[in-house]
């Protein structure tokens, strides 16, 4: 049991391996890191141990002493020279100086412990100090020889290690360790210091720096600034010597411990220290020179062991085995713990030469090593410890911290023992039997190999594994405590961004959208936005339009036109009416004047030539017919009216032969004013043959005719120039008057179907009045406006009455319903009656069929009508009322005759007396009362049929007569009632019409005939004196006449 | 055993992690360094770096003591396509919390995610 515990602990104390840690930790952080994992785990779970292992009372205790430590070592950089000191007093107090070596305390503190034990053991020792330096000197001896022995053996073991591994060499290094002397293995342990200083930043370097002054002080002229290994190795030969004075001087200090105390409490640490310096030289100076060669050789020993460590270690590591290296490390460990004790049992062997006591001794009080510790402590290291807080106290505050890392440290240093010594028992019983082959041999070996296994403990990283581990442990405590209050929960799932993919078209928007297009909003109107007012309003207006566009214009304006023409019209009526109308009267005067003025010059030349062919003639008066469309035109007709007497009219019948002016085929009727003969006033135009023409009653306004197709047309001689046809023919422009209005296939159902032969105007005021009451009816007539009868009669004898009508308001446009109505016209005729005046009961075998040829009313009685026949008769008819005898108006001797009736004149002095021109050229006498005439000339004019008789205007007994031949007869019943007076024959120029005219007035009194010559030629001669002055005894031939044919 | 420590669970309640004021340091941060930024895929890992270290360090001056801050910053670039992101945490609810913002312009968007954790 003994043995074996001892083989044991020799195992695990191996500085090889604590030396490779080191370097590990040096070279190989990661994997040393690794390791101390691993050891971290095994401790872990001893650390509770450790703990029972503390006893409470010597806690305090060893606080202190952990707290000086710590707080030394963290300071060392300040306070290098404290440190001079301290290693002075160290040196004086062995114990403190241990405790001084920084990471070892742990064991320091075991081999305090140890040295209380053995200084309890070798008390005898103590007590006799003399002989303390002679046994070092033995020691010293024993030391080298011991060295010497190991190597060999190291060099034995070597070659064995490759084949045993590492077990075996563990049990190697430890045998050989076994017999190492305490110096060496002190040594080694300042070597690992010295390595941990370097690891760390050469913190410790201070702690060596302060041993090579110990050494120094000690052996006094030796230079200290060598290599550093090189003073690993010196120092370490120091201190295995320094040991030794150690013990020595626990034992001094034991017996002077109070003394100590008395003068650390009364002097400086620095003069203490200097005070002590002398002696300990003087002590150590002896053992100087054997231990530096010593220290030559093993030093090169320790460079091949560490290139040797190298290899294993890498091999090792290629092995790679968790398992073998937990065993390893952990006997490392156990081995680094147990070396301080291992070489405390070797002072027992030294002192004792007992070793296997010392280990039972070890084993039995292992679980009191606390208590001893502490006791001893609390006894031996008190003054020492006393004396360091007196020097530290003030400079070094102790902090939990570090007390806590000492401890731990400690405490792991005591696992890892604990733990080698369960894991190695196993192999115990074969070491044991190696151990006791090769213990004689270890004392052969060199010392340099001994050195080399003894050099390295991993302090660093049990360290390093202790902070972490305490880090850890606290804060998972931390944590644990912590977890308990705290509650962690998960959290619901926020959602922190949602970006909806999107769509193409969207992205097309988005990037295009609005890149060429521009939304505008206009309003032309801003004030009116509404739908309403946006339009315009629309303008109407109504226009009409005529074609052909034969007046004022081709287009008009209903409305607003007419109402401005209407006010312009307004307005002339108001201003220029009574203008205008004296205008019109005027220059008709004036122009008259004019023409007589003029007429009257040429008349009285013309008249004399006249005077010289004519016998009744007073003078003559020659109208302007030689107008371009009057040229070659015969003059039917000439007629005078018969209440204007200077008012004439003439018929020229359309021509044969081809003239400048177109109008061949038309009839031309020209309207004349005697006093005005270079041209005439009107012209009026008609398309085919006027047969007969008359004028309106009273004022010439309107003119009749009767055509031979048939149609009865009249015109408005009041229309204004403007609206009708004009023609410009040479320089002078002439105006054709259309027709107003004409019954052309108008009224064909009751029209004429033969040639209208004759038209007369029926006078409805005229009947009462008998004699020369004509002016006034005129004048009324005229006052009473255009209501009267127009009678017309065909060669069929229809004797139509038409009705003349005068419309307030002429229609531009034309009438829609009086379609013979010129547009514009305003007189119009309606058909009244119709009367068939032929005879029928007459025998028409007998005398032919009868042609009624003239018509002629009354004039004193309307009602009365006078037609003349082919069969020589006049019939006398009414228009209503009674018939009238006599039937008709016959020849004297014979009933009828078939001669036709060519002229009928009524007298206009005894309106009852009519003159009846015969075709035989008979004239007749006729009074209205009888059918018998009054008188009768058979013979008158020669045979030749009458073309015309009239009866003179001025003279009632004088009548002229125009026959055939072209001879004109004037008869004077006053001077001769049986022939004419005057017989005028002309037959050079014909003839061919004549009409009488003439003026009863009182101051200018003329009578006249005017003549129509076959070449067109028109001229007006007056009567002489003779024929127009009348006498009162005319009248009474006429009655004389009368009662002679009665 | 030893002498019970007297732990300090949790912030006073001015040091407690706002999210709102921390949620107001992320947005200025992103609008003065993001804004008009087109989206550039060598430059947005330094610019996200740039990002996240400038609003840690605003963070930092809230205050915030005792806290561990993270900060995480996510740019991508914006083409239409859908992103969708969430988070999960184990932590103490009372004291531990999150800010977050999200900065989009036309050609990328960019989440920023401030994370307090108490050290007790």
């Amino acid at each position: 049991m003994h043995s074996e515990k001892k083989i044991t602990k020799e195992d695990t104390w191996r500085t090889a391996d604590l030396r490779r840690h080191i370097r590990e930790n040096v070279y190989d952080g990661g994997h040393m890191r690794k390791k101390d994992d691993n050891e971290r785990k095994h401790r872990g779970g001893e650390s509770t141990e450790r703990r029972h292992r503390d006893p409470e009372e010597s806690r305090q205790d060893r606080d202190k002493l952990r707290e000086r430590e710590s707080t030394r070592e963290r300071k060392d950089g300040d306070n290098r020279d404290r440190y001079a000191a301290h290693s002075s007093k160290d040196r004086g107090k062995e114990s403190s100086q241990d405790r001084r070596g920084d990471k070892h305390r742990d064991r320091r503190d075991d081999r305090d412990r140890e040295r209380r034990r053995q200084a309890d053991d070798r008390e005898n020792r103590d007590k006799r100090p003399d002989r303390e330096e002679t046994r070092d000197r033995e020691r010293h001896r024993d030391k080298h020889k011991e060295k010497e022995r190991i190597r060999d053996r190291e060099k034995h073991t070597d070659e064995d290690r490759d084949k045993r591994r590492e077990e075996r060499d563990r049990n190697h290094r430890s045998e050989r360790r076994r017999h190492e002397e305490r110096g060496k293995e002190r040594r080694d342990e300042t070597e690992n210091q010295h390595k941990e200083h370097r690891d760390r930043r050469h913190r410790d370097d201070y702690e060596d720096k302060r041993k090579e002054k110990d050494s120094q002080q000690r052996h006094g002229d030796r230079n200290h600034s060598e290599q550093k290994e090189e003073r690993d190795f010196l120092i370490s030969e120091y201190k295995e010597e320094h040991r030794r004075h150690r013990e020595e001087r626990e034992r001094r200090h034991k017996d002077r411990g109070h003394h100590d105390e008395k003068q650390r409490h009364e002097s400086d640490p620095r003069k203490h220290q200097e005070l002590k310096l002398p002696d300990e030289n003087v002590r150590y100076s002896h053992g100087e020179r054997a231990v530096r060669d010593k220290n030559k050789e093993r030093w090169k020993k320790e460079e091949e062991d560490v290139d040797r460590r190298y290899k294993e270690r890498k091999h090792r590591e290629e092995e790679g085995l968790e398992k073998i290296h937990q065993e390893r490390t952990s006997s490392k460990k156990l081995s680094s713990d147990e070396s301080p004790r291992h070489e405390k049992k070797e002072e027992k062997t030294e002192g004792n030469n007992d070793e296997d006591l010392a280990e039972q001794e070890y084993e039995d009080d292992f679980e009191d090593y606390e208590d001893d510790f502490d006791e001893v402590d609390a006894s031996a290291d008190e003054g020492e410890n006393e004396k360091d807080s007196v020097v530290e106290d003030d400079k070094e505050k102790l902090t939990a911290q570090q007390s806590k890392e000492i401890e731990s440290i400690q405490r792991a240093m005591a696992e890892e023992n604990e733990r080698a010594v369960t894991t190695q028992s196993r192999q115990s019983m074969s070491r044991k039997e190696e151990d006791g082959l090769k213990q004689p041999k270890d004392s052969e070996k060199n010392q340099i190999k001994v050195s080399k296994h003894g050099k390295f403990m991993n302090f660093v990283a049990a360290k390093q594994r202790e902070v972490s581990k305490k880090v850890a442990t606290k804060q998972k405590k931390r944590s644990t405590e912590l977890l308990r209050l705290i509650d962690l929960d998960f959290s619901m799932t926020f959602p922190l961004l949602d970006l909806p993919p999107v769509s193409e078209y969207e992205m097309y928007i988005r990037n295009f959208g609005n890149a060429n297009t521009k939304q505008a909003y206009v309003q032309c109107n801003e004030d009116n936005v509404d739908q309403d007012i946006q339009s315009e309003e629309i303008e109407v207006c109504e226009k009409w339009t005529q074609h052909p566009p034969e007046h004022i214009g081709a287009c008009g304006d209903p409305n607003l036109s007419q109402e401005a023409r209407d006010k312009t019209r307004s307005e002339l009526n108001f201003d220029s009416q009574h203008l205008t109308s004296f205008l019109h009267s005027a220059s008709q005067v004036i122009l008259v004047l004019l023409e007589e003025d003029q007429a009257e010059r040429k008349s009285l030349r013309n008249l004399k030539n006249q005077k010289e062919s004519l016998s009744f003639s007073d003078g003559s008066l020659q109208l302007n017919t030689k107008l371009p469309f009057l040229l070659g035109r015969q003059i039917s007709l000439v007629h005078f009216s018969q209440v204007q007497k200077h008012t004439m009219l003439s018929v020229h019948l359309p021509t044969a032969k081809a003239s400048a002016v177109r109008l061949d085929s038309s009839t031309i009727i020209c309207i004349w004013n005697i006093w005005e003969p270079s041209r005439p006033q009107k012209i009026l135009l008609y398309e085919s043959e006027v047969q007969c023409c008359c004028f309106s009653p009273g004022k010439s306004t309107l003119v009749f005719a009767g055509t031979s197709v048939g149609s009865v047309v009249l015109w408005d001689l009041r229309e204004q120039t403007s609206n009708h046809y004009s023609l410009k023919i040479g320089e002078e422009e002439w105006t054709f008057r259309q027709p107003t209005f004409s019954t052309d296939a108008v009224m064909a159902g009751s029209g004429h179907f033969s040639s209208v032969t004759s038209v007369e105007v029926v006078s409805s005021t005229v009947a009462r009045g008998l004699s020369s009451e004509v002016p006034f009816l005129a004048s009324e007539e005229e006052s009473s406006g255009l209501s009267f009868q127009l009678a017309s009669l065909d060669e069929s004898g229809v004797l139509n009455f038409w009705v003349v009508l005068e419309l307030p308001k002429g229609n531009e446009a034309g009438s829609p319903t009086d379609l013979g109505l010129r547009p514009g016209g305003k007189v119009k005729l309606l058909h009244s009656s119709s009367l068939l005046t032929a005879d029928r009961t007459r025998d028409a075998s007998k005398t032919g069929q009868m042609q009624t040829l003239l018509l002629k009313f009354l004039p004193t009685d309307s009602n009365h009508f006078f037609i003349g026949t082919n069969l020589g008769l006049v019939s006398h008819g009414t228009s209503h009322g009674l018939k009238a005898p006599p039937k008709s108006y016959r020849f004297q001797e014979v009933e009828e005759r078939p001669v036709d009736i060519s002229s009928i004149s009524f007298s206009p002095f005894r309106p009852h007396l009519f003159l009846v021109g015969c075709g035989d050229g008979s004239i007749r006498l006729h009074a209205v009362s009888q059918d018998q005439p009054v008188a009768e000339w058979r013979s008158a004019t020669a045979g030749e049929p009458v073309v015309s008789l009239q009866w003179a205007q001025t003279r009632p007994a004088v009548f002229c007569v125009l026959d055939a031949a072209s001879n004109l007869y004037i008869w004077d019943l006053l001077e001769s009632d049986a022939q004419p007076v005057v017989t005028e024959r002309m037959s050079a120029d014909r003839v061919t019409a004549v009409s009488v005219f003439g003026d009863s007035g009182q101051q200018n009194t003329y009578s006249g005939v005017a003549l129509a010559h076959e070449s067109g030629r028109l001229e007006l001669h007056y009567f002489t004196r003779s024929f127009t002055a009348a006498s009162s005894a005319e009248e009474e031939k006429l009655e004389s006449l009368l009662t002679e044919a009665v | 055993m030893q002498g019970s420590d007297a732990y300090r669970i949790r912030p006073s309640h001015q040091d407690k992690f706002k999210p709102a004021i921390v949620k107001e340091c992320i947005r200025e941060i992103m609008r003065e360094q993001l804004s008009g930024v087109q989206y550039d895929p060598e430059n947005v890992q330094e610019l996200s770096k740039s990002l996240g270290d400038c609003i840690k360090d605003k963070v930092k001056t809230l205050g915030l003591d005792r806290y561990k801050l993270v900060v995480q910053v996510v740019i991508g670039e914006q083409r239409g396509q859908g992103v969708m992101m969430s988070l999960k945490c184990l932590w103490d609810a009372d004291i531990d919390n999150y800010a977050e913002d999200v900065f989009k312009n036309d050609s990328l968007f960019c989440l920023v995610a401030v994370f307090g954790s108490y050290y007790y």
